[in-house]
């Protein structure tokens, strides 16, 4: 890749403390339900495309931008690319569609989408990250399946 | 006297005839036993050393080399040497087939003990002129560089006589080398003849030589048995490039070059060179350069990745520093070059949003203040006023609290290099800071600024000491963490060291008014935790104890806590040392008022354990003569009260379970006796399994020889004498066994064996096997409680090595197992593995993992964890029999990540699942991999946290196994 990046200098901020092991978590009979914090867990650490730095020290994800409801068994997540204008939204969101398709039981209904408006054509992006076939397209693009790859390899 | 070399023929025969040359040696032997004489050898070679043929005049050089060589260095006199040095120095000039052995032959000759310096010069004249160094091969070369390194070490004043013909001729000789191996030899040996041979005008010619190498790039051969690594030429390249102040110029334009490159090895080699440099060159040097050199070191310092490079630059930064700093008087230089740090990094610390950024600013600022007394002051006297505005200025709590840490370091530092005078200004300011951070009721915050105040309480004024108190002791009556109650407790000791007699009088008699100790009940345990703490301080030692000790002989409701918080506080050795502690029991009588409370207390309901551990930990820490006054005093008292009731014993126990070993008296054969009685048939568990204990302990410190022999005798009568048929019997015999085994393996006697055999046993006995593994369990454990060094006890360190190997022989012999037996044995083995350090495993490989993959079919938590383990270690070591057996392992993993018993199993087996994934090649795995995926499906669901985590872990490297963008070679 050539290119330069999009947003050479992006603000980065903190990385959060790891979720603390409570004794409810460690208890062998209770039953731990899927939380917002849990999703954003197992995408925080996904690497940006552009920058060695993950997507919670870009504030691409958060924690407040993630539901999760149990009984419906749906998740929703709303990320936000560091500039509207970002050519890599659709590569980030696939990246985390991807992610939780591996990660997550089969039950559970995902879907992803760009924050509303952060990005010049978020209609289009969440288009096509709710596109099933075309998702399924991309991913037999060994090409874009090793970009995918690479950010999600932990 | 019929060989060859007596007769002039020599010299056709060694023409005609290889094989003459293995005949040197018995050449040599006539020469020494004065079978014949050299010159008469040398007559008979004439034919040959003159001949017209330089092909064989060479052979005749090579002959006469190998014999000089063979020779004794002592044995040819002054006069023979000379001859022979002359006429090896006259041959430099004959063919260039000959030089090699000439080379060779004058490498010898130097060696030889009557070698006349005298010769070199002419022969290095000769050689310069006659021979062009590097058109000959790679061993010719190491001989000459060998012939100059030689004669340094033999005579350097002769050698500095040469003048600068011989410099020229030896820079002119090794120009182009390019061997890695000669080169590791030139480089070796340079920065001593640099520096002791005087170079006159050909420095730069010098110089030119050797950093034409620099920086050095190269890739050894990879067939090469014994390879010379970059590395290796680098380090010894650094030495030779600044060999002499001299150098510096140079050497100072090629390094600020060589930094701006963008090559990472070049910019590592530079920072390292520098950071040699300033051992040797002169403070002015620097000066030109000093505006670049930051800003090339500034570039590196902030490399985000590359930790190497990083702690080069700061290593460089910290040597630029400090030699930088002695002109500090005279030269404005190093105070502008401080300060260009102090603004680069000010502007750094304040645009800092995450604490990464932060903590890497202010380490350049910690590792200029490290270099030198100087910049510490004035890096001091800038920083601690910024970071306090700094403080104030930024809300991010964790930046706050990185901050407070980098002034604590800072105050360390000045404490180091003794500026804390010249600082008092911006110091004293600490500690009001500290205070501003406290009074804030966050735990993060008040344990960073107790902390800092810990270190910077040197500075605390008293004005400031009366809000602190009231901080801690509101934590410590009121804060229910632990952690921050402990460091308010750490705080007060600290403040109570320091001002003694403030805190006497606000806290031991005021706030936790001492002298009514039990009558406020609110947080009376924190209370007593804080003035045991406070105890071991000798300003307070005596008010607490008397105190504390007047309540337990008071039989107050409220004993049992004053003797917790005691034994609590007195079993931190690094607070009471065992000075103290004896202070403390000959002063007040500690152990006497404590057994004299057990002794009143222990049938009523009352709980005396922390007594027991008192005692013990007092009598660990007192001398023998002590502990043999205590025995005195109280054994036969308790000894007659333990025929009524085996309660008593436990005193016992504790008085005598920390003895030295040196303590022996005649009532220690009935104490044995009654141990062992009580060991086997005592009601009360704790009473059998103490009796045990001290059984152990007798064993294991007796004094060798006929002491331990009289007391192992004595235990083996007792045990023969017990009734073999008693079934309830068993199960106690084989712990005791466990017990004897320990004490035995620990204080290193072969005897363990014996009583190892009979655990072995039992574990082919269905009905026993269960203790047998228990017994196993005990050897392999092990507590700070018993059969540790603080209870004076022998110590092995390799014993679980031993036990490992001693276990693997005698199971060795056990019949096939089945059922509940084979489930316990293979639980002792569990045991076994999950203490033996892992690197003593690698020696069985083949029979553990068997051991290891056979376990996995039984449903026991603790066998399951620890096989799991050991198999995840030898995967992590890309075992073999592993990848070999994975059909076997996977399917039974994949079960075991559904197991309901124990989620740690779950998370274990799935681990183990990530780690094969991650270990084993592609072409192995990718079989495998889509039933796995599959298989791990139903684990993201799983109704724990903790295992989803790691079961989202393993599937999605399982994902990866052949995907493009794998980070896996193969």
């Amino acid at each position: 890749m050539t290119k330069t990046a999009d947003n050479i200098n992006p603000h980065i901020y903190e990385k959060g403390s790891e979720r603390e092991i409570t004794s409810s978590e460690r208890d062998e009979d209770l039953q731990d339900e899927f939380d917002d914090r849990e999703i954003f867990d197992l995408i925080r650490n996904i690497n940006d495309p552009e920058h060695p730095l993950t997507l919670e020290e870009l504030r691409v994800v958060e924690e407040k931008n993630i539901i999760v409801n149990n009984d419906d068994s749906t998740v929703l997540v709303n990320f936000t690319p560091t500039i509207p204008h970002c050519s890599m939204a659709t590569l980030i969101g696939l990246s985390i569609r991807v992610q939780l398709l591996r990660a997550l039981p089969s039950r559970f209904k995902v879907t992803v989408q760009v924050s509303e408006g952060s990005h010049a054509s978020e209609h289009a992006v969440n288009k096509q990250l709710a596109d099933k076939e075309r998702v399924a397209a991309a991913l037999e693009n060994n090409n874009l399946l090793q970009i995918i790859n690479q950010c999600i390899a932990v | 006297m019929n060989s060859i070399w007596f007769k002039p023929e020599l010299a056709e025969e060694i023409i005609n005839n290889n094989e003459i040359f293995d005949q040197t040696q018995n050449v040599v032997t006539d020469i020494i036993t004065q079978h014949i004489d050299l010159i008469t050898l040398v007559e008979n070679m004439e034919g040959i050393l003159t001949n017209k043929e330089p092909e064989s005049r060479e052979k005749g050089m090579r002959f006469f080399t190998k014999i000089l060589t063979e020779l004794p260095r002592d044995y040819l006199t002054v006069s023979q040497v000379k001859f022979i040095s002359k006429f090896y120095i006259d041959r430099l000039k004959d063919n260039h087939r000959v030089i090699p052995a000439v080379l060779q032959g004058f490498s010898a000759i130097i060696e030889m003990k009557n070698y006349d310096m005298e010769t070199s010069g002419e022969f290095f004249s000769l050689l310069f002129r006659e021979v062009n160094c590097q058109s000959q091969t790679r061993q010719d070369r190491y001989n000459i560089y060998f012939i100059v390194k030689k004669l340094m070490e033999k005579d350097i004043k002769y050698m500095k006589s040469l003048g600068p013909d011989f410099v020229y001729g030896f820079i002119a000789s090794m120009d182009g080398e390019r061997d890695p191996s000669n080169l590791i030899f030139l480089f070796n040996f340079l920065p001593e003849f640099i520096r002791e041979i005087p170079l006159g005008h050909l420095v730069e010619e010098m110089f030119e030589v050797i950093s034409c190498y620099y920086p050095i790039d190269f890739h050894p051969a990879p067939d090469d048995p014994a390879p010379v690594t970059r590395q290796d030429l680098a380090t010894a390249l650094s030495p030779c490039l600044c060999a002499i102040p001299e150098f510096a110029e140079h050497c100072l334009v090629l390094l600020v070059e060589k930094l701006d490159s963008s090559l990472r090895l070049a910019k590592l080699d530079s920072l390292r060179l520098l950071t040699d440099s300033c051992k040797i060159f002169k403070p002015e040097s620097y000066t030109p350069f000093l505006k670049t050199l930051w800003s090339s070191i500034q570039r590196e310092i902030s490399h985000k990745a590359d930790e190497e490079l990083k702690f080069a630059a700061h290593e460089a930064l910290s040597a630029l520093v400090s030699i930088l700093s002695r002109t500090a008087n005279t030269d404005q230089a190093f105070e502008n070059f401080v300060k260009g740090i102090l603004i680069s990094m000010q502007t750094a610390v304040a645009e800092a949003t995450t604490v990464a950024q932060f903590v890497h600013a202010t380490k350049v600022l910690l590792t200029a203040a490290n270099g030198s007394k100087e910049s510490c002051a004035i890096i001091t006297k800038s920083m601690i006023p910024a970071i306090l505005a700094y403080y104030d200025f930024k809300t991010s709590p964790k930046l706050q609290i990185a901050s407070l840490d980098f002034l604590g370091d800072l105050y360390d530092l000045a404490k180091h290099w003794d500026v804390l005078e010249q600082t008092a200004v911006q110091v004293n300011e600490l500690p009001q800071l500290c205070l501003t951070v406290v009074s804030q009721p966050i735990k993060d915050f008040q344990v960073a600024g107790f902390r800092t105040l810990i270190r910077v309480m040197n500075v605390l004024q008293t004005d400031l000491v009366v809000p602190f108190v009231e901080v801690l002791m509101y934590n410590v009556q009121h804060s229910q963490d632990d952690e921050l109650l402990k460091v308010s407790i750490e705080t007060i000791h600290a403040i109570a060291k320091k001002y003694p007699e403030i805190i006497m009088q606000l806290l031991v008699t005021g706030r936790c008014d001492i002298e009514n100790l039990t009558q406020d009940k609110t947080a009376l345990i924190k209370r007593l935790n804080l003035l045991s703490n406070l105890a071991s301080i000798d300003e307070f030692t005596k008010v607490i104890i008397e105190e504390m000790l007047k309540v337990v002989s008071a039989h107050d409701e409220e004993a049992p806590k004053v003797i917790e918080a005691l034994s609590e506080s007195m079993s931190d050795i690094s607070l009471f040392t065992e000075k103290k502690i004896t202070e403390i029991d000959s002063d007040h009588g500690l152990v006497d008022s404590v057994v004299e409370w057990i002794l009143r207390e222990i049938n009523n309901s009352v709980d005396v354990s922390n007594g027991f551990v008192l005692i013990a930990n007092t009598i660990a820490s007192l001398p023998a003569d002590k502990q043999r006054n205590l025995l005195a005093k109280h054994t036969d008292n308790i000894l007659d009260k333990c025929k009524y009731n085996d309660k008593y014993y436990l005193i016992l126990e504790s008085l005598y379970i920390s003895v030295h070993q040196t303590v022996y008296e005649s009532s220690f054969d009935d104490i044995m006796k009654l141990s062992l009685k009580l060991a086997l048939n005592s009601e009360l568990d704790s009473v059998r399994t103490k009796a045990c204990i001290l059984v152990a302990h007798f064993l294991n410190k007796a004094e060798f020889g006929q002491k331990f022999e009289l007391f192992y005798e004595l235990l083996k009568n007792y045990l023969t004498n017990c009734s073999k048929d008693d079934e309830e019997l068993c199960p106690k015999l084989i712990l005791l066994y466990g017990w004897i085994t320990k004490a035995l393996i620990l204080r290193g006697s072969d005897t363990f064996l014996f009583w190892l055999q009979k655990i072995v046993n039992t574990l082919s006995n269905t009905q026993y096997s269960k203790q047998g593994s228990e017994a196993i369990k005990l050897i392999m454990s092990d507590s700070p409680n018993y059969l540790s060094s603080r209870q004076h006890c022998r110590t092995s360190l390799l014993y679980r090595q031993r036990m490992f190997q001693n276990f693997a022989k005698l199971t060795h012999k056990l019949p096939p197992l089945e059922g509940a037996a084979n489930e316990s044995y293979l639980l002792s083995w569990a045991y076994v593995f999950e203490k033996t350090p892992k690197s003593v495993l690698n020696n069985e490989t083949t029979k553990i993992t068997s051991i290891a993959i056979d376990s996995l079919n039984y449903e026991n938590n603790d066998l399951l964890l620890v096989m799991i383990d050991v198999l995840c270690y030898f995967v992590q070591a890309k075992n073999a029999v592993i990848s070999g057996s994975l059909q076997t392992i996977l399917p039974r993993l994949v079960k075991l990540s559904r197991y309901v018993k124990s989620m740690d199993v779950r998370i274990k087996s799935l681990e183990c699942l990530y780690e094969i994934a991650n270990s084993y090649r592609t072409s192995t795995l990718l079989p495998h991999k889509q039933d796995i995926l599959f298989d791990l499906a139903p684990s993201l669901d799983d109704k724990k946290r903790l295992v989803r985590n790691m079961a989202v872990k393993a599937r999605t490297r399982w994902f990866m196994i052949g995907a493009p963008g794998e980070d896996k070679p193969n």
